[in-house]
């Protein structure tokens, strides 16, 4: 169940990036040949990418696949990893539960007015609201994978990685 | 009691705001404090973002932030008056009539969360490109990179599109074909070396950038009655002339240097050419002066007063 | 000591103590940033810090061309271009002793070239190479090593996301710094080529030699690999797109290559986006992190003293340089490359400039020395990576098989700082 509410927020996030990567093509083309852009190409790209890290950000917090050090965890006995990752997943659950706040009060201040893209003149908000959306889905996501470390060991290894290769797979 | 104040702002240290006003202004309150306000100043965006510096102001992340308010297109609708294409020809005089005419009602309106201390314009922005701009229909099919959002608006109606490049950008920006021409001041082509790339000047003076100084509302509060005294001498709309005016000279320099350089055009449009120009920025004002109307306030009585407020300070285009 | 420095210094302390129980390195980095803002500014300023600065982060512009290079590596590893190479490469020195080994080498450098991940490189070619070299006797620690040197061509040669970071943070020209690497990253394969077969050649196995059909039909393979080049890195140096477009453009185009050699269909489309995006938010973790620590470094002004004491050690331009390298040879041992460039670049940038060197030129530099810590131990990604995929091979035979790359490394980046043309003379030919 879980898993599938995962499945659905990644594969959305992940039309997104490729929607926003299509988006910036089309306008380096129209750029480039027509010596016309498309219109607010800069900030539609920029704000949709956001939500879709954010919404990722949630996943991610699932899956247990943020970049980190693994050096002395695999040096210890289960038992004792097992209390070093919910330690570890309760700093990211205060990170992303700080951030939530502070981030919802934006949107505060923000709404109904504010902030607006440079060409079409549209509104920033929805956009903070879908991010806020995110993170609400990582607090949620992040104590969906403490639950299952506590109650099933379920560890920090990523989760459905495709080859082993997806953890860490950018840094570098 | 001692208090060191942090003051951020985005430019890069040797440029010459913190070369100069900047520096004349933070060693005058230290001199007339006696040493008791001192600053520590972080420049080049080391404590956030420059669209950042007016959160992280009203937020206490700094005590003072120098803050452009263009960067956050459709958030001060009032003060995006003073980016208008043909308000005014010089910069120092400008600010103090902005600063004379925003204070009060608009900044406690607009700005209410903060403490307003003072308006430093640049010199006018201009054309600068790769290709000779000198009547509107010029600027038709080009890519610009607009100095702020009142700037895409204005390019977008004349036919040409605007790309969102960093400053510091904008000369690979023209090198590379991205964009072909740019709106910002001469001081641009040395301190982000664009007269490498662009060789036509339109000297007519188009538009202001004018960014605020603005101080946290609790860091003021903490002061003692005697500094707040001596804060509010600095943020006088005569301090935002004298501050501006290191900014104007610099400016003025390298817009000469232009004139003087056989590998440079500056042109001059005649009276009927500006009038050309002057007549295509109708629709920005208009469209400027909806958001105005749109946030609930009368844009008439407020752009009015702007206009009445320049022309007092003989600074109206 | 100032009470500022102390804070500084337990703030590094503590980062070092939740990295290690597994705190995500971004959130770490996030966690002491604002704790000790908390402790220099206040703490509702530093709270606020954690709206400002992770909104700022993910909605800027000029980090979305990370994502976008991300998902042209996933998208080329999906449609089998890495095989392909392995095979075009294996086709040329197939008959010479050592000659997989330097296939291995000669395949990462042409996925280097359109992937811009050192890990993705290394864990490609593990999958590939690996077996390959296996079977023809290669020892474990010879196969995993040369791997783990090849997938670090994937930050040296451009795209690399490494690289991108680095001008994004010190505002320098990134399609200018791409072409920087390109010089620099052919002198780490012909090094790298020659090690394999001065070192280890005289015990490796010859590859079975082709016949010209197959050669040529392996050749003909890659023209994929090579378009794609040319439609990034050939269209930043003639300046047709910038670095943001280029990695779009390379995204979509190896997307649709993919598609019309019906290597890819909408399922695998699908997984690839997914993949990109996990990755590209563990970066993006990282980035928010190391910003806001960023700020609360700068705002104890450790950094800036540090320049100053930097400066006034005396130890002269090159004295500088190298204290500051070595520097960042030991962190590399214990850090990730990527959380170093963002946390240490910052602070030791303004004395590169001041002591007069080329900030083009130090990126170059800057990326081969945390390169170098991909691959030697403690804690070396590639080599995690690796082994992540050959569970069977120890971390201590990967990092001895290594061991001679490792040295190339350190003569080349010697080159490179006695002669820094060799980075600076093509960009400076780019319009
Ligand atoms: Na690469
Ligand atoms: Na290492």
């Amino acid at each position: 169940m879980a898993s599938r509410a995962v499945g659905l927020v990644e594969k959305i996030a992940a039309v997104m990036l490729g929607l926003v990567t299509l988006l910036i093509f089309v306008s380096a083309i129209g750029r480039y040949l027509f010596a016309r852009p498309v219109p607010d190409a800069f900030d539609l790209s920029r704000l949709t990418l956001a939500v879709a890290v954010m919404w990722g950000f949630a996943s991610v917090a699932y899956r247990g696949s943020h970049i980190k050090v693994d050096l002395l965890a695999h040096g210890l006995p289960p038992r004792v990893r097992k209390w070093l990752d919910i330690a570890a997943w309760l700093a990211l659950l205060v990170f992303t539960g700080a951030m939530t706040w502070k981030i919802g009060g934006r949107l505060i201040s923000q709404w109904p007015r504010g902030e607006l893209t440079m060409d079409l003149r549209l509104p920033h908000w929805p956009f903070l609201a879908a991010i806020l959306v995110g993170l609400i889905m990582a607090l949620a996501m992040t104590v969906g994978r403490l639950w299952r470390i506590l109650r099933h060991g379920e560890g920090l290894e990523a989760h459905e990685s495709y080859d082993g290769q997806d953890e860490g797979a950018g840094h570098g | 009691q001692e208090v060191t104040l942090r003051l951020s702002h985005w430019l890069p240290p040797q440029h010459a705001v913190p070369q100069t006003g900047m520096t004349e202004w933070t060693q005058s309150i230290t001199e007339a404090s006696s040493g008791e306000i001192q600053f520590e100043i972080f420049p080049a965006q080391q404590l956030g973002a420059a669209p950042d510096h007016y959160d992280m102001t009203r937020d206490g992340i700094v005590d003072i932030g120098y803050v452009n308010p263009g960067y956050t297109a459709g958030r001060f609708p009032i003060y995006e008056l003073t980016g208008l294409p043909f308000l005014s020809s010089t910069g120092p005089a400008a600010g103090k009539a902005i600063h004379e005419w925003y204070q009060g009602d608009y900044a406690e309106a607009e700005m209410g969360d903060v403490y307003f201390c003072l308006v430093n314009p640049h010199e006018p922005g201009r054309f600068h490109g790769n290709m000779p701009i000198r009547v509107p229909a010029d600027v038709s099919g080009l890519n610009v990179r607009p100095a702020h959002s009142t700037m895409a608006r204005f390019i977008n109606s004349l036919g040409g599109s605007s790309v969102q490049v960093p400053a510091p950008e904008a000369r690979e920006a023209i090198a590379r074909g991205t964009a072909d021409a740019v709106t910002i001041p001469y001081e641009a082509m040395k301190v982000f070396n664009l007269a490498e790339v662009t060789k036509f000047h339109n000297d007519m003076p188009l538009y202001l950038s004018s960014q605020v100084m603005l101080f946290n509302q609790g860091s003021y509060d903490r002061l003692s009655d005697s500094q707040k005294q001596i804060i509010d001498d600095h943020c006088t709309p005569e301090w935002s002339q004298r501050f501006s005016e290191g900014w104007a000279i610099y400016d003025e320099g390298v817009r000469q240097e232009m004139i003087d350089s056989p590998d440079h055009e500056v042109f001059m449009p005649s009276d009927d050419e500006l009038a050309l120009w002057r007549e295509a920025a109708e629709a920005t004002v208009v469209g400027a002066l909806e958001a105005v109307d749109a946030a609930g306030y009368d844009s008439e009585v407020v752009f009015n007063g702007l206009k009445d407020a320049l022309a007092a300070n003989d600074s109206a285009y | 000591m100032a009470e500022a420095d102390l804070v500084a210094l337990s703030g590094f302390a503590a980062l070092f103590v939740l990295m290690l129980i597994r705190v995500p390195i971004g959130v770490a980095m996030g966690l002491v940033g604002v704790g000790g803002f908390g402790l220099i500014a206040g703490w509702a300023p530093a709270l606020n810090l954690l709206a400002t600065s992770p909104l700022r982060t993910v909605t800027d512009f000029n980090l979305t061309l990370i994502p976008f290079f991300i998902l042209m590596g996933v998208l080329a590893t999906r449609s089998g271009m890495s095989r392909e190479l392995f095979r075009a490469a294996s086709a040329v020195t197939g008959s010479m002793k050592g000659g997989l080994g330097m296939a291995t080498i000669g395949a990462c450098a042409g996925f280097a070239a359109i992937c811009g991940s050192s890990v993705a490189t290394a864990a490609t070619m593990t999958n590939i190479a690996y077996p390959e070299m296996k079977r023809a006797g290669y020892g474990d620690d010879v196969a995993t090593g040369i791997i783990a040197a090849g997938g670090t061509l994937g930050i040296l040669i451009p795209p690399s996301v490494v690289l991108a970071i680095y001008g994004y943070i010190t505002e320098q020209d990134i399609g200018a710094l791409f072409i920087a690497g390109i010089v620099p990253g052919l002198l780490a394969v012909i090094m790298y080529l020659v090690t394999v077969r001065l070192w280890y050649g005289r015990h490796l196995p010859k590859g079975s030699a082709f016949s010209w059909r197959e050669a040529l039909a392996a050749m003909r393979d890659v023209w994929a690999i090579a378009l794609l080049f040319v439609a990034v890195i050939v269209s930043i140096y003639l300046g047709v797109v910038t670095a943001t477009e280029a990695a779009a453009v390379g995204a979509v185009l190896t997307g649709l290559i993919g598609f019309v050699r019906r290597r890819l269909d909408m399922r695998s489309l699908m997984e690839s986006l997914v993949e990109a995006l996990r990755t590209s938010v563990a970066v993006y973790t990282i980035l928010i992190g190391a910003i806001i620590f960023g700020y609360f470094l700068a705002v104890t002004q450790v950094p800036q003293k540090l320049t100053q004491t930097l400066v006034d050690l005396g130890l002269g331009a090159y004295g500088t340089l190298g204290f500051i390298l070595a520097l960042f040879v030991v962190m590399g041992c214990f850090l990730d490359a990527m959380a170093m460039i963002i946390l240490m670049v910052p602070i030791v940038y303004p004395v590169i400039i001041a002591l007069g060197f080329d900030p083009i030129w130090f990126g170059v530099i800057v990326v081969m020395t945390v390169e170098l810590g991909m691959i030697t131990p403690p804690v070396g990604m590639n080599v995690f990576v690796i082994k992540s995929i050959a569970r069977q091979v120890g971390l201590v035979q990967i990092f001895k098989g290594v061991l001679p790359f490792v040295v190339t490394d350190v003569l080349r980046l010697v080159l490179l700082v006695a002669f820094p043309a060799i980075v600076l003379f093509l960009p400076q030919t780019m319009g």
